[in-house]
């Protein structure tokens, strides 16, 4: 079942005035910029924030007395901090700039009045730099994924309307007759943040439900943030930008909607699985064990999709650097989530609840998986909004490395940790203190790991400081790749 | 936006336009391609794994669902296999009952120890009148007792409000067992029927006990 | 597209099938549990706490206790929770009615804190352990909590409630001058007092553990 055609053959520049097309397509691109531009810069400032907070944590777990006299970076906060900059300030400023050049990309719509999106983009980063410093300052909900005070997150609300608001808009009145999956797995991540959100903050925060209904809805929250809010984003890039850089259609494109749906329907029940053998009835903990297991059925479709386009072509590797930042983040996709789907069998589960195992697997997902793909995405976007090209291939090479070293040595070495920490638990004859005592080495592997990740921040954040100050007419004439590729057939599209 | 050097110069990394995405995607799906022998064996094998995991799923609920009743959290637990599934009443253990009692109403004074207040509140742990006969501690927490008193030669000089009115026989029994075994003591249990008799015999009598009339019982 | 409608109801029904699973039916089915009248003993299970420990649990929020500790004791035969004398039985719903924020916790990096108040039911062991887990835990990666604690002078008698440090540890921190103390300030207290509520003393009829019948012969 190989491919029928090349896209790359396939291009046929009489149908299509090539001037006409290119035009339009720097119009929509330049309607984007400087939302795009103000979201995705955001993004990267958040990533060093959230990168500060995750050095911080994981010292303090293996030398505790680290700024231990400092009650505003004892580990609770520093760790609450270091979530919710990662995720509501890296993740979702990335995730939005991304979602709106897609979006406006693939409806073939200019984006309209882009100077309220950037205002909006102003009070998100206003409205979250506001919740970490309430829980640094000591008014965290203590509610995974939702720690940031309600004095905060009125505002996050607002912004959000408007956000998600503009990229229906943006999609309502598109152009492109054809709706490509990427737009459908976008249109569905928008719709359901709100409501996730929104049911968050009245049945938790504004009007607490009684007992262990809290921890329900929190799970159903905050796993619906990745598997609903997240994964579709990340999901949705992979699928633009590994047919669009390697110029071959995705295999088994017709399982793409199947997938869409199976992830939405069973993913939404999966969230219970963070309380198994918790307060809470056997009976939607079973539904959640086994909407997890079948979560197989829509990973099996993407593992389909995206590594079987990228068969035959993985020369191109070595040239693309969104290539090599999304595919890396298209097979942890699989991986993680295989992963989550044996973590919910309830004898696997009995080991790795509770422990570090689950760290490790959160960050697989959101680092290895989200992260890389937007990574990725940043690397194909910027040059286009800016017309210039990345000063420094080098610094792509280390970003790409640190990063992906640094991340598979962090979750590899925490879910071996977690696992052995996890079967000593299970073992009364062994005291706790003991238990404690064996993490430590992982621990510290984890914090190395950190640094590791951490220069490979550092690389892209120069890379992009250095490519806002070049001049444009300065900038390279051909694309920044890892190295010169031969030039492909008809390969002149934009 | 007409033709600066950037646009006319730069080679992409795209393989292809937005626009031909759009097509070939939709020619995929609208020309999908059939074959010799109406089916795929990848597509069977994908229908079988949906197959097998719909069975897993619909077999594991059934079992491991506990009814969906709101007040299981025991996986293993169908509805009707624990007793007093049927609505009759669970039996308590008297030992947990009774320390219950013992620490709600007794422990202010005799203390979570047992070992009272020197001077002020008799001692339990060790002490005869605890491990001696039932029949002088069943009337001391009925009715009370006041006066002097010697235990585990200390001698006490006060009064102990009466729990006849505020307890039931079967709480009187259980806390009074719970003495009896607790801190070193052995001593046999007092059974909720020997306080229902002893109640019914001092019906008439009121006021609290002494220690002198209670060294004549039985 | 025409299909636009229609996949847009999709996705709001998608989302809209778990929120009615797992929000809505939940929140119908115990949303409005009851505390349980016990016969025997005549009153209510479970416990309020009172004033001092509910402004404990405002302190084990705001320093995010619950990110090391989780608070539910898992059932006889599933983990270790119960042979660890973290309880003494699964923990159910009702234990947490009266809770205004449920701190269920989903690390163990400390143990289990469901039942500490039965376990570690002495204030004089928490203060030490949060001025310096050392203290009580050597080899304990537990975060010293010093800003907690007031290092201050006498005033007139010592404070009851002044922490008795180790002299070695007291010489070694310079936490021995004469004519000072080392006090817990009202937070601290307050935290404390949280701890040592924390006690899941009454067996519901829910939370009786069940008994598989054994494989050969047995009966039910």
């Amino acid at each position: 079942m190989a491919s029928a055609f090349n896209l790359g053959t396939s291009l046929d520049p009489a149908t299509r005035p090539d001037a006409v097309w290119r035009a339009e397509l720097n119009e929509i691109d330049a309607s984007t910029k400087w939302p795009v531009v103000v979201f995705l810069l955001s993004a990267v400032a958040w990533l060093l924030v959230g990168t500060v907070f995750a050095l911080i944590s994981s010292i303090k777990l293996h030398a505790p007395e680290f700024l231990g006299d400092y009650e505003w970076f004892t580990f609770g906060r520093a760790r609450s901090a270091h979530l919710n900059a990662a995720v509501y300030g890296w993740s979702t400023n990335a995730a939005f700039g991304v979602v709106f050049w897609l979006m406006a990309r693939l409806s073939r719509a200019k984006l309209r009045h882009p100077g309220i999106l950037v205002i909006a983009a102003c009070f998100w980063n206003l409205g979250v730099a506001i919740g970490v410093g309430g829980i640094l300052k000591g008014d965290s909900t203590s509610i995974e994924w939702l720690e940031m005070p309600p004095y905060a997150t009125p505002l996050l609300f607002v912004t959000y309307a408007i956000i998600g608001s503009w990229a229906a808009i943006t999609f309502r009145f598109r152009e492109e007759k054809h709706i490509y999956v990427s737009q459908w797995y976008l249109l569905a991540a928008l719709l359901w943040f709100p409501w996730i959100y929104a049911v968050a903050q009245i049945m938790l925060i504004y009007e607490p439900a009684r007992g262990t209904v809290q921890a329900l809805v929190n799970w159903w929250f905050a796993h619906n943030i990745i598997g609903l809010w997240f994964t579709p984003i990340g999901l949705g890039a992979i699928y633009y930008f590994i047919p669009k850089v390697l110029g071959k259609p995705i295999y088994g494109y017709f399982l793409a909607m199947l997938g869409f749906w199976t992830l939405a329907i069973f993913n939404s029940w999966a969230g219970i699985h963070h309380l198994i053998g918790g307060p809470v009835p056997a009976w939607v903990v079973s539904a959640s064990i086994v909407a997890s297991l079948m979560m197989v059925i829509p990973v099996v479709v993407t593992a389909i999709n995206f590594h079987m386009t990228m068969v035959g072509n993985f020369a191109a590797l070595r040239y693309s650097p969104t290539l090599r930042f999304v595919v890396f983040g298209a097979v942890n996709y699989t991986l993680v989530s295989l992963t989550g789907s044996a973590m919910a069998i309830r004898s696997v589960n009995e080991i790795t609840h509770f422990t570090h195992f689950t760290v490790g697997h959160a960050h697989q997902g959101m680092y290895a998986f989200f992260t890389m793909v937007m990574f990725g995405a940043i690397y194909y976007v910027m040059p286009r909004i800016l017309r210039k090209e990345w000063p420094s291939a080098m610094l792509i090479r280390a970003h790409f490395w640190s990063a992906a070293i640094g991340v598979t040595l962090y979750w590899v070495d925490l879910e071996i940790g977690g696992w052995i920490q996890g079967l000593q638990m299970n073992n009364p004859d062994i005291p706790f203190i003991e238990v404690v005592r064996n993490t430590v080495p992982y621990l510290f592997v984890g914090s190395v790991a950190g640094i590791v990740m951490t220069i490979g921040h550092f690389a892209f954040a120069v890379n992009i400081a250095w490519m806002f100050c070049t001049r444009s007419e300065d900038s390279a004439a051909a694309p920044t790749l890892f190295h010169s590729r031969p030039a492909m057939p008809g390969a002149s599209a934009q | 936006m007409n033709d600066r050097p950037a646009d006319r110069l730069r080679l992409d990394q795209a393989g292809t336009s937005d626009d031909h995405l759009h097509r070939a995607h939709a020619d995929l799906v609208s020309k999908k391609p059939t074959h010799p022998n109406g089916y795929s064996p990848r597509s069977l094998m994908f229908f079988g794994l949906m197959s097998a995991c719909i069975l897993f799923s619909a077999i594991y609920l059934g079992r491991y669902s506990g009814g969906f009743d709101p007040l299981v959290y025991d996986e293993r637990i169908l509805p009707g296999m624990l007793e007093g599934d049927s609505g009759a009443p669970v039996a308590q253990d008297p030992k947990v009952l009774g320390r219950h009692i013992f620490m709600a109403n007794c422990a202010a004074c005799h203390q979570v120890t047992g070992l009272g207040l020197p001077g002020a509140y008799p001692p339990l742990a060790g002490s005869e009148w605890a491990t001696g006969p039932y029949e002088r501690i069943v009337r001391i927490v009925l009715g009370g007792l006041s006066g002097p008193i010697t235990v585990k030669g200390s001698s006490f000089n006060s009064s102990m409000p009466s729990l006849g009115q505020s307890l039931r026989d079967v709480q009187l029994a259980a806390v009074l067992t719970y003495i009896r075994a607790e801190w070193g003591n052995i001593a046999p249990a007092v059974s909720s029927e020997k306080v229902k008799e002893i109640r019914a015999s001092v019906a008439t009598r009121a006021g609290p006990w002494s220690a002198e009339e209670l060294l004549k019982v039985p | 597209m025409s299909r636009v409608p229609v996949v847009i109801l999709g996705i709001f029904a998608a989302l809209a099938f778990s929120w009615t699973g797992i929000v809505l039916t939940n929140q119908i089915q115990f949303g409005s549990l009851t505390p349980y009248y016990d016969q025997n003993e005549g009153r209510n299970y479970p416990d309020k706490v009172s004033g001092m420990a509910e402004r404990g649990r405002s302190v084990y929020q705001d320093l995010g206790c619950a990110y090391c500790h989780s608070q539910q004791v898992r059932r006889l035969g599933f983990g270790a929770d119960i042979e660890r004398g973290w309880g003494e039985r699964q923990s159910v719903a009702r234990d947490y009615i009266y809770e205004r924020r449920v701190f269920l916790g989903t690390m163990r990096t400390g143990p289990d804190l469901r039942n500490v108040g039965a376990r570690r039911s002495v204030a004089e062991w928490h203060y030490l352990h949060l001025y310096d887990p050392q203290l009580t835990s050597p080899g304990s990666i537990m975060a010293p909590f010093a800003f907690l604690f007031e290092y201050r002078q006498l005033l007139g008698e010592r404070s009851p409630k002044a922490l008795k440090l180790p002299s070695d540890y007291a010489q070694r921190h310079g936490l021995d001058q004469p004519g000072f103390e080392l006090v817990p300030t009202p937070r601290a207290e307050a935290l404390v007092a949280y701890l040592l509520s924390l006690n899941d003393a009454y067996v519901f009829p829910e939370a009786r553990p069940y008994v598989p019948p054994k494989k050969n012969g047995g009966s039910k």
